[in-house]
Formats: C-alpha cells, structure tokens, sequence
C-alpha cells in the first residue's frame, strides 16, 4: 500500500517537475556545450538566448553534460538526433567521438553546426571565432606597441604539439618583422599549459635575457605565470606581457600592471554566431565568402572547404583588452 | 512465474521503467515512443550495462569485490585494437579479416587485463579496491602511450559498422548482443557450479574455504569475465563511434556502481541478479533520455538518480535490517543457507 503511495507520488512529481510545453511551430536548435554550469559556456548561453530572443520563428536552448565527459556528451546528443531537433549547434569536447553521432544526426534530416572544430568531418559548417596567424599577428601587434617598436621579446606555447599555440606564435613572428627594432629571441617556450611551469621558464628567460623588453603567451596560464615571474622580478613597468588569456584570471596581473594586454574571443557571439549559422542553413540559404552574420567579430567571414562534407567559417571575433577595457567581459 | 514476481527488487526496478517509459511519453505526446528513439536509447545502454555486469560479477564474489577498472580496460582495449591491430590489415581489401581482428584484439587485451586484476587479488591478495585503483591508473596510462593521449580514429569496415550500427530484427545488434550476454550469464550464475560456487564464496569466504572451494580458481574466473566484459564493451564503443581515446567515459565508473546497487546486488557479497541489473540499467537510461527530450538540465538527472537510489534503499530497507540481525546470529546461519540467489532475508520480502 505504502508503496503504491510512493509510486504514485514519484509520477506526479515527474510530471510536476517537467511540466514544459513544447512549442511545435517554432525551428528548434540546441546548443550543445563541453559541460554546463561553467563561466566560459554560462557566456555562451547569453549569446543562444539572446538569438532566441531576436528571432521570430526558432526555439533556441542550450545544453551540455554535469561532467566533462565525452561520453556524456555524445548520450546526450544521441538523445536530441532521437527527439529530432530542428538543429544541432555543437562544442565538441572530442570531435572524434562525435563523428558517428554528427552523421546519425545529418541523416536524420538536422542541420550539424560546430565550433572550435576544424577536424570534425561530419558537420555542415564549423565556426572559428578567427584566423589563428590573424590573432597570433594581432597579439604582437598589441606587444609591439607596449615595447614601443624596439627590444628583445620572446613567445611562449602550451606545448610545441598544440597546433593553434605553434600557429599563433609563428603569426606573432612574422608580424614582428614589421618592426625593425624587434628581436626574437628563444622562441616558442613550452610552458604545457601549467602557469607554474610558465612562471618558471620566465624566470629563466629573465636570468638569461636581463634586458628582455615581451612576452607574448598562447595557453591561457602563460600571462598568469609570466606576470608572476614579471612581478617579482619588480620589472612590471619595464616589461611588457600580453597574451592568451581570461579577463577573471588575468584581473589582479592587469591591474598591478604586470600583465599589459590579454587576447580571447567572447563565447556570447560565438554561441550567436553558431545559431545564426545554424538559421541560414535551415533557411537553405548558403554561406558566402565574406558574409555579414550580423554578429560583432563575424561582418565579414571567410568561408572554406572543410575536411568532410561542410565549410569552415572564420570570424574575426579575436579581442585584445588591457586593463582598462577588460572588466567589459565578465568571465 | 509466481516466484519470478515475488522479487521486490525485479517488481520495483519493472515498475520503474514502466513508470520512466509512461510519463516520458505522456510529456513527450507520444514523441518518446518513436521507433527511432527507442532504438537509441537501446543503442545507448549496452557499453554501461555491460560494465555494470562486470562490476556485479566482481561485488558477487565478496570479500569487498568490486572492479574499479572497467572502463580503463575498456578504454586500453580500445586503443590497442586501434593502434596495434588496425595497421595491420587493410579494412578496404579484407574488412571480415580486419572486423574480426579487431574485436579479437580488444576482447584478448580485455581478457588479459581481467586476468591480471584476478592475479593480484587472487594470488597477490591486495584487496580488490585497491589492486583496480592501480590498474585503472595501470591501463589509462597504457592507453595514453599508446594513442599519445589524443582520440584515434578507428578505420570502418562494413562488418565492424554493422555491429555498432546495424539492427538485427529492429534491435541495435549491440543491444542484441548485451541481451545474449546477460542471459548467458544468468544461466552461468544459477545453474554452473562456477556459479553456485561464486555465490557460496561471496556469502562467507571462511566456510568456502573450509568446505575446499578453489577460492583462487573462482575469483580468477569472475576478474577474467569482468575483463571479458569489459572487451566486449570495447568493441562496441569503438564501432559506434569510430573513435577511440582513453578518457573516454570516465563518468561510467561511478554509474556502473550505481546500476549495480540499483539492481540490489549486494556490495558484501553473495547476492545479485542479471535480470534486476539490466531493469537497473534500462530505467537509468529511460530516465537520462526522458531528462534529454524534455530540455531538463544534466544536473537535475544527476540529483534524480540519486533519489532513485535513495527511494530503492529506503524501500529495501528493512531487508538489510533484517541481514544485519542475521550476521548476530553468527555466520554459520548464513552458510546454511541453500546456494541460490535469493538473498537469506528473502522470505522477509513475502510480506510486504
């Protein structure tokens, strides 16, 4: 008896707890993300629900795994390709394990949009925030005015296998050229996405280089660990350090000065651009080379053959900020 | 059939799903009962489940069993199916020889890591917990040598895509053979010696001892099976998704405990069924699924499995109770007890 009440009591409250009405009309496209919950993708989602908001006509959702598992991803994905969404806008956590999935998913008749994903095969169209050379060049570029055109400065990776890393440093390079005054030394330091081990190599190259003028960093530790290294070396005023890097983490380093520039894209017009994306392909509209999507960093795309079946489409949503402009960003 | 329902565990987890299965479809308006998605969802379950069988398999045979390296050795197995065999034959020009190889190579990697957790606890005599803590370390490690730690893709071949794609009768051939499995190995546990033995050992280890049980025989052969699983798992996970890396679902680990203390096995020993396991497995799947379609956050699925737990145990509660009395009483009680699997507390189930 006692169990029958309980029973009862559970499907109510299933029923209770997910009393949502779903909206037939509309187009829907999920957003699906790495993992939900965290400051990068919550960002995002203002974007997903902002595009919502502005367009008649679509339902627009984000979701995403409570861990960071691919697995969790691809169950979850499984389950929208079953619910039959109108389309799919992905943040692959591993393109590979999506790939069978994204195909399931095309066959069915949903649109694949993806971001940060190049690799990905199975998808219609992937949407990079920028060209890696462009943002690499637009770092130094911001480095090169700290120095004031002329000193010694060096790069950092987050390892030499880490492809964007190697692309930005190699666009920073060749941006510096530009510059007479500017002299690479000890390129490319591996700093394996650790700002500790970033601090040390700083400390290093501050020992061997005494009158080093740039840094400019790739993993999103590197200004963390070099800003230290800068910072206790008292040479924040001397020596300039801008690269790769989250306004949250980089805050207290911007404002001592340590650190003079960070370089990222916001994940709110990102997660815009996906969905936009994602409209025109269910619009059957196609996407031409230098496209406006309407979205800050994305007025003139460049579009691409991909390596599967769909196109690349690269922004220029890079944003470099210093301390006076990156409290605008709040992740 | 009237001793099949006098299971609280079967009725329970049964009612569940069906429970799941209504309401999703009410909410859905009928949208969750599409053929296509109950192929999904019964695409989905067996890598888990399988797991969760070996992690039964492993809590069955007592004395704190319990297999942490399930999806690790997976995992490897994966991997060196794709790094090691997949060079060798060319799935254009002999995709029967390729498929089979490659399933082959993942299920001897598999056997072989079962085999060595049954050595170390077997042999060794480190406690289970511990020894596949290491070799969770041991074979996640492995993989990463052997993939340099990045997903790898896995050459398709029209015999190897059927497996992870393909339907037998309307049923994904992975659910198929998760279905063939599972009845294999219920047969296995009630009616082979290795069986009953396992049961006997997991109830009381001493007695089996005295009673000259080949103690060290038996938990080879139940981490051997758990390794096997976990194979079998491998392959199905690599012909699904065409990709392979060595985190790959690294939340199974905990979820496949959970299947597992759903389906009421007990975590002493002695006691656990292969059909409440894949009811246990079915409803979380059901239930994950229905969460999906109805837009609600993961995070609340997480909180409603763990409900569900809590219901189940709040329910069986008295059932454990009454173990406990039992253990008072003193072991030789329990040993007396006829060698099925039925837990000794079972006629207690009768009256409620």
């Amino acid at each position: 008896m006692i169990r029958t009440a309980v029973c009862a009591a559970i499907a109510f409250g299933f029923i209770g707890a997910a009393g949502t009405v779903i909206a037939q009309n509309n187009k829907t496209i999920t957003t699906v993300v790495k993992i939900a919950g965290i400051p990068w993708f919550n960002r995002l989602e203002e974007g997903v629900k902002d595009f919502g908001k502005s367009t008649p006509g679509v339902t627009a959702t984000q979701t995403g795994p409570a861990e960071a598992d691919p697995a969790q991803q691809l169950k979850l994905i499984e389950d929208l390709v079953a619910k039959k969404v109108d389309a799919l806008a992905i943040v692959p956590m591993d393109p590979g394990a999506l790939e069978g999935v994204a195909k399931r998913a095309m066959e069915r008749g949903i649109v694949v949009v993806t971001h940060e994903a190049d690799s990905q095969k199975n998808t219609q169209a992937d949407v990079e925030a920028f060209d890696n050379a462009a943002y690499g060049a637009a770092l130094n570029e911001a480095l090169s005015k700290c120095m004031g055109g002329s000193g010694k400065w060096t790069s950092f990776v987050g390892s030499l296998g880490s492809r964007s890393h190697v692309q930005w440093a190699d666009g920073g390079a060749a941006n510096a050229k530009k510059h007479a005054g500017m002299v690479l030394v000890d390129a490319k330091n591996e700093s394996l996405d650790d700002a500790n081990k970033a601090y040390e190599k700083a400390r290093e190259i501050l020992k061997k280089h005494p009158d080093i003028k740039g840094f400019q960093g790739s993993a999103s530790g590197d200004v963390i660990g070099i800003g230290r290294a800068v910072e206790e070396a008292g040479l924040s005023a001397k020596t300039c350090v801008v690269g790769t890097g989250l306004p949250s983490q980089a805050a207290k380093l911007l404002e001592s000065g340590a650190v003079d520039g960070i370089g990222f894209w916001d994940p709110k017009n990102a997660g815009l651009a996906m969905n936009k994306v994602a409209k025109l392909l269910l619009d059957k509209t196609p996407i031409t080379d230098g496209m406006d999507l309407g979205v800050p960093g994305y007025n003139k795309v460049i579009v691409k053959k991909g390596p599967g079946v769909g196109v690349i489409i690269i922004g220029r949503a890079d944003v470099i900020a210093d301390r006076s402009t990156y409290k605008q960003y709040p992740f | 059939m009237k001793a099949i329902l006098r299971d609280p565990q079967l009725n329970f987890l049964v009612g569940v799903n069906l429970l799941v299965l209504l309401s999703a479809t009410a909410l859905s308006r009928g949208q969750f009962m599409d053929p296509y998605n109950l192929q999904s969802m019964a695409a989905q379950v067996p890598e888990l489940a399988l797991l969760a069988l070996g992690v039964m398999l492993s809590m069955i045979s007592g004395n704190g069993g319990i297999d942490l390296s399930g999806i690790a050795l997976a995992n490897l197995a994966a991997v060196a199916a794709a790094a090691l065999f997949a060079p060798l034959v060319s799935p254009e020009d002999a995709p029967v020889l390729y498929s089979l190889g490659f399933a082959g190579t993942a299920l001897v990697v598999g056997l072989l890591g079962g085999l060595l957790n049954g050595t170390l606890i077997a042999f060794v005599g480190l406690p289970p917990i511990l020894s596949t803590l290491g070799t969770q370390l041991l074979f996640g490690g492995l993989s990463v040598v052997l993939s340099n730690g990045s997903s790898m893709r896995v050459p398709s071949a029209p015999p190897l895509q059927a497996l992870g794609n393909g339907d037998l009768l309307g049923a994904p051939v992975g659910f198929v053979i998760l279905v063939a499995i599972a009845l294999a190995l219920g047969v296995l546990l009630k009616y082979s010696p290795f069986g009953v033995r396992l049961f006997l050992l997991g109830t009381n280890p001493k007695a089996a001892r005295y009673a000259g049980l080949p103690q060290r025989r038996l938990l080879m052969g139940t981490y051997a099976l758990c390794g096997l699983l976990a194979g079998v798992a491998a392959v199905l996970i690599a012909s699904r998704n065409l990709s392979v890396k060595w985190d790959y679902g690294r939340s199974y680990l905990l979820i496949a405990i959970l299947i597992a203390v759903m389906a009421g096995v007990k975590p002493d020993g002695g006691y656990g069924r292969v059909i409440c396991l894949f009811f246990s497995a079915t409803s979380l799947q059901l239930l994950s699924s229905m969460f999906n379609f109805l837009d609600v956050s993961n995070f609340f699925r997480d909180c409603a499995w763990g409900l569900l737990l809590l219901l189940f145990l709040a329910m069986s509660g008295h059932t454990f109770k009454t173990i406990g009395i039992g253990r008072l009483k003193g072991p030789a009680l329990r040993t007396n007890a006829p060698p099925t699997q039925n837990p000794p507390a079972s006629s207690s189930h009768s009256r409620g």
